[in-house]
């Protein structure tokens, strides 16, 4: 068995119904896009450091967002602060630009959406097997075709660097230079892409009959799945809250654009 | 008298944008329980006609058919693979080409069919433990399929087959990839699984094994069907060398005793008979 992120610890993360929390991931990401000021992301990116803590991935967790999050952001306030049409009103002098805080508002709002929508993402990643989320997904009415081309997309690419290493031993076995720069690590790794695509064309053949007979085109069966899918006491909670969260925010956002409110 | 497990009448067919037709008017039956083996070269037609069996041919690869394949009476051209595949299940050559590609663990692999017919969980996993203890497979359920070695995979794809309960079981060369461990392997289970009364159609260049274990043997050359018969009779017949048909090496050796005038009698198809003669040939 592979070690499972978080340990003992992200159980409890572990134990929730994937397409909740595939459903919340989404929808928080949504409240904090909707939300006409970057507070309700930021509010929202303490809360994922706390899961995460509460989970045992604090660390990689606060690596991917710090890492993430520090280059985006400079890259966006430098941008959006200094050149964004919508500048009126402006906070600092540059010397070679002003910084206008419309565009840095803007920017914060990008920046930490795109956090919740990473970080909720990454969490989700790590304490959900794919193969329980499909499964879920597929009881509630994916089609199976779907959930294969998600399964079988993720399953492939491990498959084909596999084959491309195996080729690429043949091919330095007869001489074949994967030495030096990169210009000539380059050039040596063109005539290994033919082998690769063909014989990978071959194998979806095949992989293609294997599947027909096992029945995978069988009509009028609802398909069942071998994977136990997780529910918990708290994914209606978790998926209401986020539902709540979204539609005020949605709303505070139309009632800022009607001038109801002022943000 | 009862109905074949699979009948072939008559069938010819050519690939699609193909000139040459791969198989030539074969014709022949296969009992209920029964054990055919079918050799020839390579292009002979051998996979052709496996492809033709589990209904691949006309449903998956198009072209010009001739003549009809029944399973258990029913027309494959009148019949969709996926339904075809409760009576026939098909294990291919490359072990790696069966996998799913939707399975993190071998419990999961083994189950795919199960899943796609609909199978509550709780009757998955009694045949899942079932199935893997009969392939030996009990200790990597919880195993990553795609980090296993060729051999274990295979038989994987030999459990994700026969967890469906076919009633026939149509392999392809599907040793050629194993040593000959894994390969004898393999086929000790498949035999088992006859003399379980499973009708068993078998592609094999092996012909000691052949020979030791097939109750009808096809001969195929370029797509036509040179010999149908017992073991003893096809391996018997004159000139099927000369036709590019392998024989058994103990056929071979009586052979050439024969006709040293050192014994007497029929060929042998297994070890201790033919030890037997060249013991008898030493004593002359």
């Amino acid at each position: 068995m592979t070690e499972q992120a978080g340990g003992a610890r992200a159980e409890w993360l572990r134990g929730l119904n994937p397409t909740a929390k595939l459903a919340a991931v989404l929808l928080l990401g949504a409240a904090a896009m909707a939300f006409p000021s970057p507070v309700l992301g930021a509010c929202l990116i303490v809360v994922l450091f706390v899961v995460a803590a509460s989970s045992g991935m604090l660390a990689p967790f606060a690596k991917l967002m710090v890492g993430f999050g520090i280059p985006v952001t400079i890259m966006l306030l430098f941008i959006q602060g200094c050149y964004s049409p919508a500048n009126v009103t402006f906070i600092a002098d540059l010397g070679f630009a002003r910084l206008g805080l419309e565009g840095v508002m803007s920017a914060l709002q990008t920046v930490v959406t795109l956090l919740v929508f990473l970080g909720g993402f990454y969490l989700m990643n790590e304490t959900t097997y794919t193969g329980e989320l499909v499964a879920d997904l597929t009881s509630r009415g994916l089609p199976p075709k779907a959930g294969y081309l998600v399964l079988a997309s993720l399953n492939v690419v491990p498959q084909m660097r596999r084959r491309m290493a195996t080729i690429q031993e043949a091919q330095v076995s007869r001489g074949l230079d994967m030495e030096g720069s990169l210009v000539s690590r380059l050039r040596a790794t063109i005539p290994l892409l033919g082998p690769v695509i063909m014989s990978s064309l071959t194998d979806a053949e095949e992989r293609s009959m294997t599947l027909e007979t096992h029945g995978f085109h069988l009509n009028e069966v609802r398909h069942t799945s071998y994977v136990v899918v997780h529910h918990a006491r708290a994914d209606r909670p978790i998926v209401v809250i986020a539902v709540a969260l979204f539609v005020v925010s949605l709303a505070i956002r139309i009632a800022a654009l009607a001038g109801l409110i002022a943000i | 008298m009862s109905e074949a497990a699979l009948r072939v009448e008559d069938f010819s067919f050519r690939y699609r944008d193909t000139k040459r037709y791969a198989v030539r008017h074969l014709s022949f039956e296969v009992p209920q329980g029964g054990f055919l083996c079918v050799v020839g070269p390579n292009g002979s037609g051998k996979s052709t006609l496996c492809n033709a069996l589990v209904g691949l041919i006309p449903h998956h690869f198009t072209g010009k058919l001739h003549g009809t394949v029944s399973v258990f009476g029913s027309d494959v051209s009148k019949k969709t693979i996926a339904d075809l595949s409760t009576d026939i299940g098909f294990v291919f050559q490359n072990p790696f080409n069966q996998l799913s590609y939707t399975a993190n663990t071998v419990a999961e692999e083994l189950a795919y069919g199960l899943c796609n017919r609909g199978v509550p969980r709780d009757e998955m996993v009694v045949r899942v433990e079932a199935i893997a203890h009969t392939l030996r497979l009990d200790g990597l359920l919880e195993r990553n399929p795609l980090e296993l070695s060729g051999g274990q995979v295979q038989r994987v794809a030999l459990g994700s087959t026969l967890i469906l309960n076919p009633k026939i079981l149509v392999l392809d060369e599907c040793t050629t990839q194993l040593d000959p461990l894994g390969s004898e392997e393999i086929f000790d289970i498949v035999r088992a699984l006859n003399e379980d009364g499973m009708t068993v159609v078998m592609v094999d260049h092996d012909m000691e094994r052949v020979a030791r274990c097939a109750d009808t043997v096809l001969a195929l050359r370029d797509g036509n069907q040179v010999a149908l018969g017992t073991p003893r009779e096809v391996f018997g017949m004159a000139g099927l060398e000369e036709q590019g048909v392998d024989i058994p090496d103990f056929v071979r050796v009586t052979r050439a005793l024969s006709a040293s005038g050192l014994a007497d009698g029929d060929i042998e198809l297994t070890e201790g008979p033919t030890i037997e003669r060249v013991r008898e040939a030493m004593g002359r």
